[in-house]
């Protein structure tokens, strides 16, 4: 009867690692052990176990997550998490000095070892029998629990939170390949164990992301260009140099045309209007991998009503310029509407500024 | 949208009587777009577009640049200074004169099927 569970038991939670492990591979990590050397792991002095189960809750073709937890106590072995060298006893010292050896320790089960064999185990609940017996000051060897369960140094710390789940026991002693006694371990050790990992990893992520936004920074930074032009009243011969250059960095960059074409016309409103209506001014351009950045500012005389200057038609350009074909009236207006974001601050006798930007991305597609 | 084969720069050449100032390619027009308001033109003209206009200065190749226009005519007889026909041709931008007036031109170009 026991036999036949152990079998059932052990198809189901075979057949359950291998799903976990196949999504595992699907996420490009690889489990610490594979499910046959699991099996293959179960060793004479103990009872075959059944494969690692990692949900309780059967699942046939049902979508499940692998938590971060679960691919550690996939990746972790039990060397990695025990207490090693372990506190051990010999089968002749008094459970007296072994209670002292737990006090001193903070420690609740000790191996007994026999000429460096593994021969029992004491635990704490042995010490309060014999304190409560009055056999304290006897040998371990008379009292220890012979019958032992191990786990090996190599198997996964899935498996050892399946054998905790299994016995019931607050601790293994752990042996190696050669049936050394290697170390003992505890679900505190585990737990342990995996808050380092993960405290660990996290700071690698932190880390990796603070690496990745200073690139991104030095990156951005590499590709700002600033173009600086002084900018002369009724100098109309050189108007348009300036949205030159920028559409051809722009286009360089492979933004799209019609990104391109809003940013040449606010240069080229924003130079024009200072060579048409002021006494001389500068344009500062700077194009990143975000947006390009237009600051105009002139030296005066000012505009009186920024209001009317912003409606369309509203002109006080000179006949000159008008018969150039400049004072439509338009300048501010299509500034405006070419620009993502757009301020204008102006007063009569002193200077106007104009600042715009317009993103290289279109609205949607950026954050 | 499929364009009449009038639309094609060369072929629209005769009906206005107009002179290439540049190198021509055979190429088609996209529409029209008729103003001597830069900022207008900057606003409100579509790329691909052939521009009439009266101005011959600088400027007009600069806008036109900009938005992409594919051919300038200018009218009245008309004709830019000779660095501005270069820099047009330098920036692929295709100049053409007709000694016809802005509304004539616009009348011919009509007809001949450019909308």
């Amino acid at each position: 009867m026991k036999a036949a569970a152990k079998v059932v038991q052990n198809a189901n939670g075979h057949k359950r690692f291998k799903s976990v492990r196949t999504r595992l591979v699907g996420m490009t990590r690889k489990p610490a052990v594979a499910p046959e050397e699991t099996l293959k792991a179960g060793t004479a002095e103990e009872p075959v176990t059944p494969a690692p189960v990692i949900e309780k809750t059967p699942s046939v073709g049902e979508k499940r997550q692998v938590s971060f937890v679960q691919l550690l106590v996939f990746e972790l072995r039990v060397r990695d998490a025990m207490t090693s060298p372990p506190i051990t006893a010999t089968a002749t010292d008094s459970l007296r000095s072994i209670q002292h050896l737990m006090k001193a320790h903070r420690i609740s089960g000790v191996p007994i070892l026999a000429n460096d064999v593994l021969v029992g185990i004491i635990s704490i609940e042995d010490i309060i029998n014999a304190l409560d017996g009055g056999h304290i000051n006897e040998s371990a060897e008379q009292w220890m629990c012979r019958k032992i369960v191990t786990l090996r140094d190599h198997f996964s710390l899935v498996r050892a939170v399946a054998e905790f789940d299994r016995h019931g026991y607050g601790r293994f002693p752990v042996l190696d390949a050669n049936n050394r006694l290697v170390g003992v371990i505890t679900r505190g050790d585990i737990t342990i164990c995996l808050m380092h990992q993960l405290e660990r990893r996290a700071e690698e992520a932190v880390a990796k992301e603070a690496t990745l936004v200073a690139t991104r920074a030095a990156d951005e930074k590499a590709h700002r260009i600033v173009v600086n032009t002084d900018v002369k009243s009724g100098d109309f011969e050189s108007a348009g140099k300036l949205s030159q250059r920028i559409r051809e960095v722009l286009r360089a960059r492979g933004v799209a045309p019609e990104i391109v074409r809003r940013a040449a016309i606010i240069a080229y409103e924003a130079e024009t209007n200072i060579i048409i209506h002021s006494l001389g001014g500068r344009i500062n351009t700077s194009i990143d991998a975000i947006k390009v950045r237009i600051k105009a500012t002139d030296r005066g005389p000012g505009i009186e009503n920024v209001d009317l200057a912003m409606q369309e038609g509203w002109s006080t350009a000179g006949p000159l310029a008008r018969e150039l074909g400049f004072g439509a009236g338009m300048g501010l207006p299509n500034i405006k509407r070419c620009a993502d974001e757009f301020v204008i601050q102006s007063e009569l006798g002193g200077g106007t500024r104009l600042q715009a930007a317009v993103f290289l991305q279109k609205a949607e597609t950026r954050l | 949208m499929k364009l009449k084969s009038a639309s094609k720069l060369p072929a629209l050449l005769t009906c206005v009587e107009a002179r290439p100032l540049t190198d021509l390619a055979e190429v088609e027009l996209r529409g029209c777009y008729i103003s001597d308001l830069l900022s207008d033109v900057l606003a409100n003209a579509q790329p691909g577009v052939l521009w009439v206009t009266i101005h011959v200065h600088r400027n007009v190749v600069s806008v036109a640049s900009m938005k992409d226009i594919t051919a300038v005519l200018f009218t009245c007889g008309r004709k830019p200074e000779p660095d501005i026909i270069a820099e047009a041709a330098e920036k692929g931008i295709m100049l053409l004169s007709t000694t016809l007036t802005t509304y004539e031109t616009a009348g011919k170009l009509w007809k001949a099927g450019l909308r």
